[in-house]
């Protein structure tokens, strides 16, 4: 069942149109990555997907449901979300718990399972140890790994994660990877992932949504490629 | 303690010490979410309803307390248009307020000349209406922040991933302009138009770079501008000084001596760390050790 299903859709700024003819759908449990050239409206096609933005023409249709039933829970990452926060007054362990707030009600307690998976989300990216620590103290790639664990901590559906490599070193970026293609094989989940270094990412992904400019010059628009069968694991 | 003996400057203190607590709290929101001139602009917006109320005969502090929340609604409307600049609303609803106020106050020259005690505030002359606003003011600003406290988190943080993780962001953003024009409106009285933004900025500043956690930030901010507005009144008693501009430039003074305080001691630790005390690094993702087991346990059985 499509998660997410974008049909003839166009959208733009001010009167020029930046996206035309998009159309894809993107499964539950696959890993997506979204890549284009600088410019290429690849953020826009995110927040579009999430309803952030609202198209000029055509359909979106994102699942009201998760696959366990819930309402859908999306984790987002905006790309540089990190930087620019970079003062903000508040404990790394504070900032990723509260990636459960919206889990029920605003005003009840945490319970158990919001500590383990506020735990479990700090030890995925490698950061349970800096736990006490400012969020101001913490280096450019630090501060993406908390972002990432806020956004797993909410136990998402959906994934969705602008460039979320930025300021990570190359072994990093690995494990990183392997723990999204772990989020799709062991949770079910679905990761959309913006991404410039495909070289990296493709021997993990199940498909690839390239925007591409069309023939006039003036619009663009989504191609899918599967990545199954054509790509094989770089650490194998 | 002399002057607790007198009925003004008990309700003078319990004035400041309302409007004190719930000001500074909002203005740590406010800081984060680039509004810091916000108290500014609402003061200024809220004289044109002051003076339009003074003209009309009307209660001028019930007058500029409406226009205040007006403005606040405004503001928050016009920032939408200018996403990326969104101080260009503040000025945009400024120059609308004051340029109102000049031109009321003009149409009767004895309006103009009861601004002062509007303009520099005259928290030791807080009369019952004010002191009923003030009370009502704080107590439901104290249940917006207490109740709303994780979603304005979330929100202040980056609206983006709260609106996505399901989050009202357009009506709690709204709500929470009502709240500042609420609250500025209520500040008036003791610091004035011209210096209000004192009381919700500067303990903020000063708790930001202090805390360690937001919800220390919130409770540093409250008390910078509880001891702030406290110290500033009694000094005010003391040397004869006027209340609004002296707790003004106490809690400048507070904010000057704790960045100060905070330089001396980053200086001290940065002495230490060149002792041999060294930031921890980075662990691995810990996908990377799962995996890795895994392939290893899945190589080992094919070769087998």
């Amino acid at each position: 069942m499509a998660l997410v299903a974008m049909e003839q859709v166009v959208f733009g700024y001010d009167d020029v149109p930046s996206l035309e003819d998009v159309n894809l759908e993107i499964g539950s449990g696959e890993f997506v990555a979204v890549t284009g050239p600088n410019g290429a409206s690849k953020t826009t096609l995110l927040r579009l997907m999430m309803g952030l933005l609202a198209p000029w023409k055509g359909r979106i249709r994102l699942a009201s449901r998760g696959a366990g039933g819930g309402k859908l829970a999306i984790g987002y990452v905006p790309q540089q979300i990190a930087a620019f926060n970079s003062g903000f007054p508040s404990s790394i362990l504070e900032f990723v718990r509260s990636g459960r707030y919206t889990k029920g009600s605003w005003l009840r307690r945490m319970n158990a399972r919001d500590h383990e998976q506020t735990e479990l989300a700090l030890k995925q990216v490698g950061m349970w140890h800096l736990r006490h620590r400012k969020i101001g103290e913490l280096s450019g790639g630090q501060k993406q790994r908390i972002c990432i664990a806020r956004a797993l901590a909410m136990e998402p559906d959906l994934l969705v994660l602008d460039e979320p490599t930025t300021g990570m070193d190359r072994e990093s970026r690995f494990g990183f990877y392997e723990l999204m293609k772990t989020q799709t094989e062991q949770y079910g989940r679905t990761v959309v992932m913006v991404t410039h270094g495909l070289d990296e990412v493709s021997p993990y992904l199940d498909r690839i949504i390239e925007l591409e400019r069309k023939e006039d010059g003036k619009w663009r628009c989504c191609t899918t490629t599967s990545c199954r069968g054509h790509f094989s694991p770089a650490h194998s | 303690m002399e002057m607790l003996h007198y009925d003004f400057m008990q309700r003078a203190f319990l004035a400041g010490a309302l409007i004190a607590l719930v000001a500074s709290a909002l203005g740590v929101y406010l800081m984060l979410r680039r509004q810091a001139l916000m108290a500014d602009m609402l003061s200024h917006v809220s004289l044109a309803g002051i003076a339009a109320g003074a003209y009309l005969h009307w209660n001028p502090t019930l007058t500029g307390f409406a226009i205040a929340i007006v403005g606040a609604v405004a503001v928050e409307y016009v920032r939408r248009s200018y996403k990326t600049y969104s101080e260009i609303s503040v000025a945009i609803i400024m120059v609308g307020g004051l340029s109102s106020a000049v031109i009321i106050m003009n149409l009767d020259q004895s309006v103009n000349k009861s601004f002062s005690s509007y303009l520099f505030g005259s928290v030791v002359a807080v009369n019952r209406t004010e002191l009923i606003l003030m009370l009502a003011v704080s107590v439901l600003a104290a249940l917006f922040f207490i109740l709303m406290r994780r979603p304005l988190y979330q929100m202040t943080f980056d609206e983006d991933t709260a609106k996505t993780s399901g989050l009202p962001v357009h009506w709690l953003s709204l709500a929470f302009s009502v709240v500042t024009g609420m609250i500025v409106a209520a500040a008036m009285p003791i610091v004035g138009v011209l210096l209000v933004s004192s009381l919700v900025v500067l303990p903020a500043a000063l708790a930001i770079r202090l805390a360690s956690s937001f919800a220390a930030a919130i409770m540093l901010s409250m008390a910078f501008g509880l001891g702030g507005v406290w110290s500033g009144l009694a000094a005010s008693y003391t040397f004869s000084t006027p209340p609004g501009a002296t707790i003004a430039l106490i809690l400048l003074a507070i904010l000057l001596v704790g960045i100060g305080l905070k330089k001396a001691m980053l200086q001290a630790a940065k002495r230490r760390s060149r002792l041999g005390i060294a930031s921890a690094p980075d662990t691995p993702f810990e996908a990377t050790r799962f995996t890795s087991a895994v392939r290893a346990a899945e190589k080992g059985e094919s070769r087998g």
